[in-house]
């Protein structure tokens, strides 16, 4: 109990700290367009200068495509305490960003909710964060 | 350097100094041992965070430090520069999104970890925000001469008692902060005159004081400083600096995003 208090203490503070990133969120995605999407991992990329993740969203016609979100850089998100393991392969999670400006299937990583309700804040600190007033 | 400029860097290099002697004397007997390297010199070898705002300072919208603008000198004719706008065309309106260098100070000034090594002849500052490293002598060598601009200056540092004093010039005309994350019409852009200088010492136990003067005789009609604070975070020597590759991974730049890298 004391472990899961921990962690989700740790998780809150991680959602209040904000990340720096090598970007302007401006020239990649429009704070106009939010998307919030449930689907299933299929890949992350752990790299710089942003960590990428790759869900597959099901559309109402019942095809699916999938979906790439930019969060923030990796030593920042390590720093703290989110590590690549949090997003695991197979599992169903919420994401919630803006669009990319270019129109393909591509979002900011804002915020990511694990099946048991926990989120964490995955976007860069010069990203829009859901939520957040324009 | 005109007489009037000069004149303005003896009163801000007074100033300083004795401020930080009415600092030093009051704290005299609660200040802090300051760590020392084998010759005596304060020695800042260690991890940081960046350097972050002293209370009541403006603040900017991302984790990156920028300047208070009631810090600034007026600017002078021509000096409305500074604040370039936007053009539209992204390599120059956010250079850093096609993995170009942040460059001094912006760079410094980025919301990521700090290492410092430290030898009698130089100071080595790592920034994990694109493995940023200045290298700076600390044996009383001038400025190298005949050199292109660059993003991050020429650096040299003195010690003037325990403050390390790091001088910078021949820079590239670019980005002053990250200003235009905050403000997309405030793009602050120094000129290729940009002369800084750095004053850092031990504050306390685990805070640096890192003062910052930007001289920039194009745009401002005197030099101005700010002060920050940098913490230090042994509890960050472990895990070390991550590496930061930008050409990695760089799936937008432009705005560019594509859908082929999704299988």
């Amino acid at each position: 109990m004391k472990t899961r208090l921990a962690l989700a203490a740790c998780l809150a503070m991680t959602a209040l700290a904000p990340l720096a990133a090598h970007h302007s969120f401006a020239a990649e995605f429009d704070d106009t367009k939010p998307v919030k999407m449930t689907g299933v991992i299929k890949k992350v990329e752990w790299t710089n200068p942003h960590i990428w993740f790759y869900l597959d969203v099901k559309n109402a016609d019942g095809t699916v495509t999938t979906w790439g979100f930019a969060g923030g850089a990796p030593g920042q998100l390590m720093r703290r305490g989110i590590v690549k393991d949090q997003l695991k392969l197979g599992e169903t999670v919420v994401v919630e960003g803006f669009r990319a400006k270019d129109g393909s299937n591509n979002a900011s990583g804002g915020r990511v909710t694990f099946p048991d309700g926990r989120n964490v804040l995955t976007a860069g600190a010069q990203d829009r964060t859901p939520g957040e007033a324009r | 350097m005109s007489l009037k400029r000069t004149i303005h860097l003896a009163v801000l290099a007074l100033s300083t100094v004795c401020a930080y002697g009415v600092v030093t004397s009051a704290q005299n007997t609660a200040a802090p041992a300051v760590p020392r390297t084998a010759d005596g010199k304060p020695d800042f070898t260690g991890t940081y965070q960046w350097p972050t705002y002293l209370q009541g300072d403006e603040r900017g919208r991302s984790s990156a430090t920028v300047f208070d603008r009631k810090r600034f000198a007026p600017l002078k004719p021509g000096g409305e520069a500074f604040l370039e706008p936007r053009t539209g065309v992204p390599r120059h309106d956010e250079p850093r999104d096609f993995c170009l260098p942040a460059g001094f100070p912006g760079g410094m000034l980025s919301g990521n970890a700090m290492q410092f090594f430290q030898t009698k002849t130089y100071l080595v500052m790592v920034h994990e925000f694109q493995r940023m490293t200045r290298i700076i002598p600390l044996d009383g060598r001038p400025h190298r001469k005949g050199l292109e601009p660059m993003y991050y200056g020429d650096s040299v540092g003195k010690w003037e008692g325990d403050t390390l004093v790091i001088d910078s010039v021949n820079f590239n005309r670019w980005a002053l902060d990250d200003f235009y994350y905050t403000n997309s019409k405030e793009y602050r852009m120094h000129s290729d005159a940009l002369h800084t200088i750095e004053r850092l010492k031990w504050k306390g136990k685990d805070t640096l004081s890192y003062e910052l003067t930007i001289d920039d005789p194009k745009i401002f009609t005197a030099p101005w400083s700010q002060e920050f604070q940098i913490v230090a975070k042994p509890e960050w020597d472990a895990a070390g600096l991550y590496e930061y590759v930008c050409e990695d991974n760089n799936r937008c730049p432009g705005g560019k995003c594509g859908d082929e890298e999704k299988k």
